[in-house]
């Protein structure tokens, strides 16, 4: 197998806020050379680096908005957020959990800091990616998985090198628990001070990682500190991850989904027409109601 | 930049390229932040302010109920202005401001004259965006004074396909002259009728 290089690294972009809850850098698709083509299957990643929330009675958040043509994927590290959608899910994801909504033909949601969460105040750090869906399955039902920590498959390494959680795709011989449209390996690896990890994944998939925690050196050769993205080229099939200090580290890597994109705010399809049916359909009521 | 105010141009006065650039050599625009004034209440408005990225509003404030009542949303390829202080050389009762961080085209007289110099289509054009704009006004007070909450959302869907994505609801009501309330039960509503799960 051919190692897979480095086509760039990329530095946590200047933060902007989501609602006023969520104190992101957005990667993807604003970042060098992170756009929706070059990165499908994954067309959006705000980064939430680790950020004090103050207390309040208030719970911070983003309110009512639609979703339509693809899956939000929220991946907690620090703090906790509670979720409500008009399709009658909710749930609330902690520390090392993550939630998978498929947007699909349609949803509204609204995401707020978990009430305990608020009231005591604390560090928070999330990543959210958005996830496209094949034009054949982007007006199909909406759903929501959340996947807690015990269901969170895991790898263990030799050698006291850490650990390799599998949030969906595969590990070696660990599968994932969530189920995806397309094949995407999302996976965290945490890593002890020198632990390394071999990834490998067919060469044409699009391919990053995320320092969440720690510093790392990637194919023996390249430091990356925290908060800092990986793109991969596409020349190879594997690569290393050393941690230099003990790290987290987000790795992703999907089949691209090559068809025409359309993305207008909350939506992306493939066609403009799409985007204007899309718009809509959420002015007249078609993606249901969620009370504010 | 300003490719959406040129393509606008050319395609409503069919000038050249080396027209429009002769037009806009002197021609000011500007990036602007969300919340920037651009006119208020007793100031003469000097300029129609081209949206050529962003998102403008005119609107009044109640100076006894401190209430925001919103006139016009101007998006992408949209004029926003007083036209009768600009015309009447008069000061204006509204406020300009912009509700995302925008890129701004200022037209002022001088370029509407030197527009009309060089194409002959030009008046024509700005005649009939004035009798447009008097044909939304008037369908508005109509609207406002007759429709029903529902009538009057409807409206505003089909004129602002992607407002209600782009801006906080009670905005949306203070243009719609409804609570926000209302607002909530009209989309309720509709979402009632036309949400069918798969």
């Amino acid at each position: 197998m051919k190692t897979r290089s480095i086509e760039v690294v990329v530095s946590p972009p200047n933060p902007h806020y989501v609602g006023d809850g969520f104190r992101v850098h957005n990667f993807i698709p604003s970042g060098y050379h992170l756009d929706m083509q070059r990165m499908t299957p994954f067309i959006m990643m705000d980064y939430n680096s680790p950020f004090y929330f103050p207390p309040t009675d208030k719970p911070r958040g983003v309110g009512v908005h639609p979703h339509r043509g693809f899956e939000t994927v929220t991946i907690a590290y620090k703090g906790k957020v509670a979720h409500h959608d008009s399709a009658g899910n909710s749930g609330v994801i902690g520390e090392g959990e993550v939630q998978w909504m498929t947007a699909a033909s349609g949803i509204l949601h609204k995401e707020f800091h978990e009430t305990e969460f608020s009231k005591a105040g604390g560090d928070f750090q999330m990543v959210q990616l958005w996830v496209n869906l094949p034009a054949k399955d982007k007006m199909s039902k909406p759903k929501y998985q959340g996947i807690t920590k015990d269901q969170i498959k895991k790898y263990q390494l030799a050698d006291n090198a850490g650990v390799v959680e599998v949030i969906v795709g595969q590990y070696k011989d660990v599968t994932g628990a969530a189920s995806t449209f397309t094949p995407v390996n999302l996976l965290n690896a945490r890593l002890n001070k020198g632990g390394k990890a071999i990834f490998s994944f067919p060469k044409n998939y699009n391919t990053g990682l995320l320092v969440i925690e720690g510093s790392i050196k990637v194919n023996d050769t390249e430091a990356v500190e925290a908060n800092n993205f990986v793109l991969f080229e596409n020349d190879g099939e594997d690569f290393t991850v050393e941690a230099t200090e003990n790290a987290i580290v987000l790795v992703l890597s999907g089949e691209p989904i090559n068809e025409p994109i359309a993305a207008h705010g909350p939506f992306v399809m493939n066609t403009r027409n799409e985007i204007l049916q899309a718009m809509e359909d959420y002015n007249t009521g078609k993606f249901g109601y969620l009370e504010e | 930049m300003l490719q959406n105010f040129k393509q606008y141009f050319q395609k409503n006065v069919q000038i050249t390229d080396e027209q429009f650039a002769l037009l806009s050599k002197d021609l000011k625009s500007e990036k602007i932040a969300k919340h920037t004034v651009l006119l208020k209440p007793g100031d003469v408005c000097k300029h129609s302010f081209f949206v050529d990225k962003g998102l403008l509003r005119s609107y009044t404030i109640n100076e006894t109920t401190g209430k925001e009542h919103i006139i016009q949303f101007g998006s992408e390829n949209w004029i926003v202005s007083d036209r009768s202080s600009a015309y009447f050389n008069e000061p204006s009762d509204f406020f300009i401001d912009a509700i995302e961080d925008s890129t701004i085209v200022y037209i002022d007289k001088e370029f509407t004259d030197k527009a009309a110099e060089i194409s002959p289509l030009f008046r024509q054009y700005n005649e009939k965006a004035l009798h447009n704009h008097i044909r939304h006004l008037q369908k508005r007070i109509n609207l406002l004074l007759s429709a029903s909450a529902e009538q009057r959302y409807m409206d505003f869907i089909r004129l602002y396909p992607d407002i209600m994505l782009r801006v906080p609801q009670w905005m949306v009501a203070s243009y719609l002259g409804i609570t926000p309330e209302s607002l909530s039960r009209v989309r309720k509503e509709l979402a009632n009728r036309h949400f069918k799960p798969l």
